[in-house]
């Protein structure tokens, strides 16, 4: 059999922690391979080190069936193997095109050959029915154009073999499954895939095999066909994993949030929320649930305060709390696990212990006169890493940067959990989680609700949103357009809703 | 035994090891340039002309080494000024402006408040010059905080207001009419030199040396141990991360730019206090310990011990170049040396990326899961 | 990132080859620099750089012309900050160095030649346009210039000038005189003169220029009051708005040409010339390539006066520890060659004019202690108008 790719013994250190041990990755021509593991297996080490970001510790690559050293992502290149980030790499003020071109940039006497680079882009996009403007600002378009983007960077650099990595841990259902069309697609033409993901339905709807990682140490490679859901997640996990959340039944208690006629235009005039009204209860998860872009993000920037543009009120029980500032909603018992982990949730530059310290520096816990107690942080952060299982190489020292995505969440989930408020906002909380993790993170939200505190989970999967929540609202064009339970409605009805085909009362 | 021999081998490796090589790196390619420059201008002298640069400091012996530690301590501090407003998120390009201010204030004090009695009048001059520095901080501070206008706009023209200013108020309230300069401060507004004109003789050597150990404690402590400085720097890594902290951005930027101020407008103080016979002029020129504080905190890498060594390396460069005038050099051609030194120098960020590669098989800290 | 280290590296190159091209001289003789490891004669630079068109280039011309000629090797050396102790610094490097003479450009030096003239008794200095002194205390040192008598609080103020030192002054009355006496004698009548403060050598220059005027009316047989003088000491020595706008109405007002002896504040009657589109009177060196608007400049002979010193000192008496004065007599003032810029006078008359002043014919008063009253009371063909 021909392989286009072989990884054989594949070993790599990182200051305290082995992230790949002795793995072994055959790829075939045409096929698409799935790549599972959970959190910090090494899944995106591993792929780093074919696309030559970082060298092995040893370990053999073969290209082609020839051995090869790909010192960084130019061999690469060469090579014609190509990666999508799982967090995308592109230059936001750039446009498309700028952006497609960039280091390969072909010039006629020192000056960008341009136009010709736009029809090349135009004309695959065109093949592929990405429907991508060439001269569209990155930060003008959605997450999913990027991620073509992203795409068409590597076909602009006639890539042989794709790697992507979590592709679609940011996208919508809908743009996963056009994602999903298009990788078949490369595919037929001969191309070939390594997917990173921790969505099994996905593996199982596009990929001809599968290899699992477990703490950085292989496992083995199944044909997807023949290997169901389950025993592909007790691969990479080590034992069952339960897909059902376990929870009894609710007892509702008083209001702790209400959210009264919240209104926000956007910077462009554009109504993107429209007279939000809802209370969420004590012992309830509420979610919300929509097509991402649908105003959710508003909505949560409105009531932590991250935005202050917006006419309305907000109480958390009887106090107004519309305009205080977010230090205050903070102390006043409000959780928040950001939508986007970089921007918001994370100091990528400050190591874990600094950053799980975030809202609580100035506490008595982890100061005395001004001057941080590391020892205090320290324990606490430990205490964390256990608690949540957050595997890491060097505890609490460990930069933020280094950790594995999953890890990154994990961290801003502890942290969040760990100072127990009264309600709880989460955003996509189990977004880019293997699915040991988003079992754990389950628990814990409806641990939180038996305790009678409030959830608001705000989530973009179906499977999410029916299992974990006690009631549903759906938000579409910035409005409320249901309010249904969760065993009273269908993924279909749900859909519906989304899609605004539907109205219900809310 | 083990232990020692690992921290040796894992040295470029650890965080600092990996600043201090980078900056190493740095220092070795500029002096590299510089002597190529050397070759190109003077080829039968060049070797003995890098020799004088590399070893001028020392030579006159401990008096040269007092006219480098002069020249290193307004440096060290504007250094500072620049490196902490870095962290912070901050790009102070207004740290000649404020040290001008800061002069000013000082030279005031100095000159007029003669009621002062003895050491309380370097005391209050000094802290005149770091009051103004402060104000004048300040304004790019709340302009940015509160309208949003960039600080490094705000601080460009806040420096020629400074420059324009400083001269009309010498002329009103400290001047010598026949030369055209700011009167000299009165003895006791000079900084003590707290014993160090023994250990340095022979030169005009002022305790500004000791006030930029200070301040290089005082940073280093605000920005690793306390939680002011924890929230300063989250702004300045992320300040969409520290809004959500809760961190009141805007009173950070303002803070930041403050703390950042008073330190140019020390150096201010340390430059004027003294009785070498440096006074303000009155031609209108920006003063250069500012832009120096520029480079020196790039080679510093931002960071407070960096700094104090990259302004000693700067001072000890400035006065090789001096001693370069021993030989046939053409003045401006020494001036070219030492600016390429000093500028290439200041890159050393860039080779942390180097340092970086080079030890990559070990080990690769950063940059990871991004 | 390679791309731009090397262009940075091509401009540093290209800068530093243009910076260079100047030196290489016309002169025939060898250079005596050529291979030397220690330089005999020296100049400390001060606040400005070698080439500032005044004090630090004039006397470094004439250093090279002497040093050239005479096979002695020579250098300057620039100071790291403007302190005096910085000067000192440098003067000791110079020392160092091998210099056995070392030439201070300007008053800016008094102190510290005073500070290093008894270390290196072996070593000759010359300071231009100032003489040593100490700095006793810290407000009254500037006095000393004024009074030489004023004594403070915390001690005496000290001239001792050692004997390895020459200091030199220049009789700026002269040249003034002889910058008025050419204008005149061209056809100008509408005058203006603007000093800075009234230290001795502005006073000098101002009430030379005076005379001049009045010289050359008497000679032209003009009536009395034909020459009007607008005079004025701005007291300031750097540029204002107060100084342009006097200029600029001066000019509007009739007057057509104006002599600033003002330091900075020259600038400003610059500006106000080429708006107004007046003429001017350069002072100190030769200001023609400043502007097209000074048609001569009182000079004070820079070159001449450290060559001849340094003549004085390797060929003649040595250095006397007496303060030497460059006066018309020795070449040390006077105005510049090139007359092209007045309409009549020439070479000729101005040849005349100052032989004139040489033998002794015409005496130039140069009491600065006189009030103007007094002065213009002596002369009767020059109106003059003092503005203070
Ligand atoms: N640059 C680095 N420096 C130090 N440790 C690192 C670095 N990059 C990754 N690691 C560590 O290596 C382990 C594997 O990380 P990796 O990013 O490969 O995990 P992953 O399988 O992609 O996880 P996830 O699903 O969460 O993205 C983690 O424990 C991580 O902390
Ligand atoms: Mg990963």
């Amino acid at each position: 059999m021909e392989y286009v790719i072989e990884m054989l013994n594949i070993t790599k250190d990182f200051p305290g922690i082995r992230a790949n041990d002795n793995v072994t990755l055959q790829l075939k021509k045409g096929e698409i391979h799935a790549l599972l593991g959970e959190n910090g297996a090494g899944k995106s080490t591993l792929m780093s080190i074919l696309f030559g970001l970082y060298q092995p510790t040893s370990g053999t690559i073969k290209v082609r069936g020839e051995e090869v050293v790909v010192r960084n992502p130019n061999d690469a290149n060469e090579m014609q193997i190509g990666m999508v980030h799982q967090h995308f790499k592109l230059v936001h003020n750039f446009t498309v095109a700028e952006n497609i071109i960039l280091g390969k940039e072909d010039t006629n006497r020192g000056f960008l050959n341009m136009d010709d680079a736009i029809k090349k882009i135009t004309a695959l996009s065109e093949r592929y029915n990405f429907n991508i403007d060439a001269n569209a600002l990155i930060s003008d378009i959605s997450v999913g154009m990027q991620q073509r983007v992203e795409i068409l960077k590597m076909l602009y650099r006639d890539a042989e073999i794709m790697i992507f990595d979590e592709p679609t841990a940011v996208l919508t259902p809908q743009e996963i499954s056009e994602l999903m069309k298009i990788m078949k697609h490369l595919t037929e033409e001969g191309k070939s895939i390594i997917l990173i993901t921790h969505k099994l339905k996905e593996i199982k709807a596009v990929s001809n095999r599968c290899s699992v990682l477990r703490k950085g140490k292989y496992i083995g490679t199944v044909d997807v066909g023949k290997t169901s859901i389950e025993q592909m997640a007790e691969m990479m996990v080590g034992r069952k994993v339960l897909f059902e959340v376990e929870k009894g039944a609710s007892k509702i208690g008083e209001s702790i949030l209400s959210v009264k006629n919240l209104n926000m235009t956007n910077k462009v005039g554009k109504e993107v929320l429209r007279d939000v009204s809802f209370e969420v209860k004590a012992g309830e998860i509420l979610c919300i649930a929509g097509i991402e872009g649908n105003g959710q993000t508003q909505l949560i920037e409105a009531i932590t305060g991250l935005n202050s543009h917006f006419s309305g009120n907000v109480f958390i029980r009887e106090d107004e709390i519309t305009h205080k500032s977010i230090r205050n909603k903070t102390l006043t018992g409000i959780g928040h696990i950001p939508e986007d982990r970089h921007k918001h949730g994370l100091v990528l530059d400050y190591n874990l212990g600094e950053n799980m310290i975030l809202q609580s520096y100035f506490d008595n816990e982890f100061q005395n006169y001004g001057f941080l107690d590391f020892e205090a942080i320290s324990k606490h952060t430990n205490d964390l890493i256990e608690r949540f299982d957050i595997r890491i190489g060097r505890g609490e020292r460990t930069s933020a940067r280094s950790m594995s995505g999953g890890n990154q969440q994990k961290a801003i989930v502890a942290r969040e959990f760990d100072r127990n408020p009264d309600l709880m906002i989460a955003v996509q909380p189990t977004r880019g989680l293997d699915v040991g993790a988003i079992e754990y993170i389950h628990k814990q939200l409806v641990r939180l609700r038996d305790e009678n505190k409030a959830v608001l989970l705000v989530s973009l999967e179906l499977d999410e949103v029916l299992s974990v929540s006690d009631r549903i609202l759906v938000m579409y064009e910035g409005e409320l357009v249901a309010n249904v339970y969760p065993k009273d409605v269908t993924e279909n009805d749900l859909g519906l809703y989304m899609s605004g085909s539907k109205r219900g009362a809310v | 035994m083990n232990k020692l021999f690992k921290k040796i081998i894992g040295f470029p490796q650890s965080e600092s090891g990996e600043s201090f090589l980078s900056s190493f790196s740095a220092i070795l390619f500029g002096v590299a340039f510089g002597f190529i420059l050397m070759l190109i201008f003077n080829p039968s002298e060049a070797f003995e002309g890098i020799g004088i640069i590399l070893t001028g400091g020392f030579e006159a012996g401990r008096s040269s080494l007092g006219t480098v530690l002069v020249n290193s301590a307004p440096i060290i501090i504007t250094g500072l000024s620049v490196g902490f407003a870095f962290k912070t998120g901050l790009f102070n390009i207004g740290a000649t402006g404020q040290l001008t201010v800061g002069a000013f204030a000082a030279i005031f004090v100095g000159v007029n408040w003669t009621f002062l009695p003895g050491n309380l009048h370097w005391i209050v001059a000094v802290l005149a010059a770091i009051l103004a520095g402060a104000i004048w901080g300040i304004i790019p501070g709340l302009l940015k905080a509160f309208l949003n206008v960039h600080e490094v706009v705000a601080t460009i023209m806040l420096n020629y207001i400074a420059m324009y200013l400083v001269v009309l108020g010498v002329k009103e309230t400290v001047f010598n009419s026949l030369r055209s300069e700011s009167l000299s401060v009165h003895p006791n507004a000079a900084i003590p030199t707290f014993g160090l004109d023994k250990i340095f003789p022979d030169s005009s050597i002022t305790g500004g040396l000791i006030l930029a150990f200070i301040a290089v404690i005082i940073i280093y402590i605000i920005l690793k141990k306390t939680t002011f400085g924890y929230q300063l720097k989250a702004v300045g890594f992320n300040r969409y991360a520290a809004q959500y902290a809760g961190i009141n951005e805007k009173m950070n930027i303002v803070y930041s730019m403050a703390i950042a101020g008073a330190l140019s407008g020390l150096a201010g103080a340390v430059v004027f206090l003294t009785q070498s016979g440096i006074h303000i002029t009155t031609t209108y020129i920006l003063l250069p310990q500012g832009f120096d504080g520029i480079a020196v905190a790039l080679l510093g890498l931002s960071t407070p011990i960096g700094v104090l060594f990259a302004g000693i390396f700067f001072g000890y460069i400035k006065v090789g170049g001096f001693f370069l005038q021993r030989l046939a050099f053409e003045k401006e051609i020494i001036s070219v040396i030492i600016a390429s030194i000093i500028y290439f120098s200041a890159l050393s960020a860039i080779f942390k990326k180097y340092v970086r590669k080079v030890f990559a098989t070990k080990k690769n800290s950063d940059g990871g899961d991004e | 990132m390679k791309k731009l280290l090397v262009l940075v590296a091509a401009m540093v190159l290209v800068f530093t080859l243009s910076a260079c091209n100047d030196t290489a001289d016309e002169n025939t003789l060898p250079d005596p620099n050529e291979g030397a490891t220690s330089f005999e004669i020296a100049l400390v630079t001060d606040i400005g750089t070698i080439d500032d068109g005044s004090f630090n280039q004039g006397a470094w011309e004439g250093l090279v012309e002497y040093a050239v000629e005479h096979q002695f090797t020579h250098k300057y050396y620039q100071p790291i900050e403007k302190s005096t102790n910085d000067y000192v610094d440098a003067i000791e490097l110079a020392i160092d160095n091998g210099a056995r003479t070392v030439v201070c450009p300007g008053y800016l030096f008094e102190n510290a030649v005073w500070l290093v003239q008894g270390d290196y008794p072996e070593v000759n200095f010359i300071i231009l346009d100032g003489s040593p002194h100490n700095v006793i205390t810290w407000d009254d040192a500037s006095t000393a210039d004024v009074d030489e008598t004023v004594t403070i609080a915390d001690g005496a103020m000290d001239f001792t000038v050692e004997d390895n030192v020459q200091p030199i002054f220049y009789t700026e009355h002269e040249s003034a005189f002889l910058a008025g006496y050419a204008v005149v004698q061209d056809g100008f009548t509408e005058l203006g003169f603007i000093g800075g403060i009234a230290v001795p050598a502005v006073v000098k220059f101002g009430y030379g220029f005076v005379q001049g005027a009045d010289q050359a009316a008497q000679d032209m047989g003009l009536a009395d009051d034909a020459i009007s003088i607008n005079f004025w000491y701005s007291n300031v020595f750097w540029e204002t708005s107060e100084v342009q706008s006097t200029a600029a109405a001066w000019y509007t007002g009739g007057t057509e040409i104006i002599f600033a002896a003002a330091g900075g504040a020259g600038a400003s009657v610059m500006t106000a010339a080429s708006q107004e589109d007046g003429l001017m009177v350069g002072v100190d060196v030769d200001q023609s390539d400043v502007s097209e608007t000074i048609i001569t400049s009182a000079k004070k002979e820079l070159a001449i006066s450290v060559y001849d010193t340094l003549v004085e000192i390797y060929g003649g008496t040595g250095v006397l520890g007496v303060t030497a004065v460059f006066d018309v007599t020795n070449d040390g003032v006077g105005l510049p060659q090139d007359f092209s810029r007045f309409d009549t006078f020439d070479q000729a008359a101005y040849d005349i004019i100052f032989d004139k002043l040489v033998d002794g014919d015409i005496i130039v008063d140069g009491d600065n202690t006189q009030s103007l009253a007094t002065i213009i009371a002596k002369y009767d063909k020059v109106e003059v108008s003092d503005e203070n």
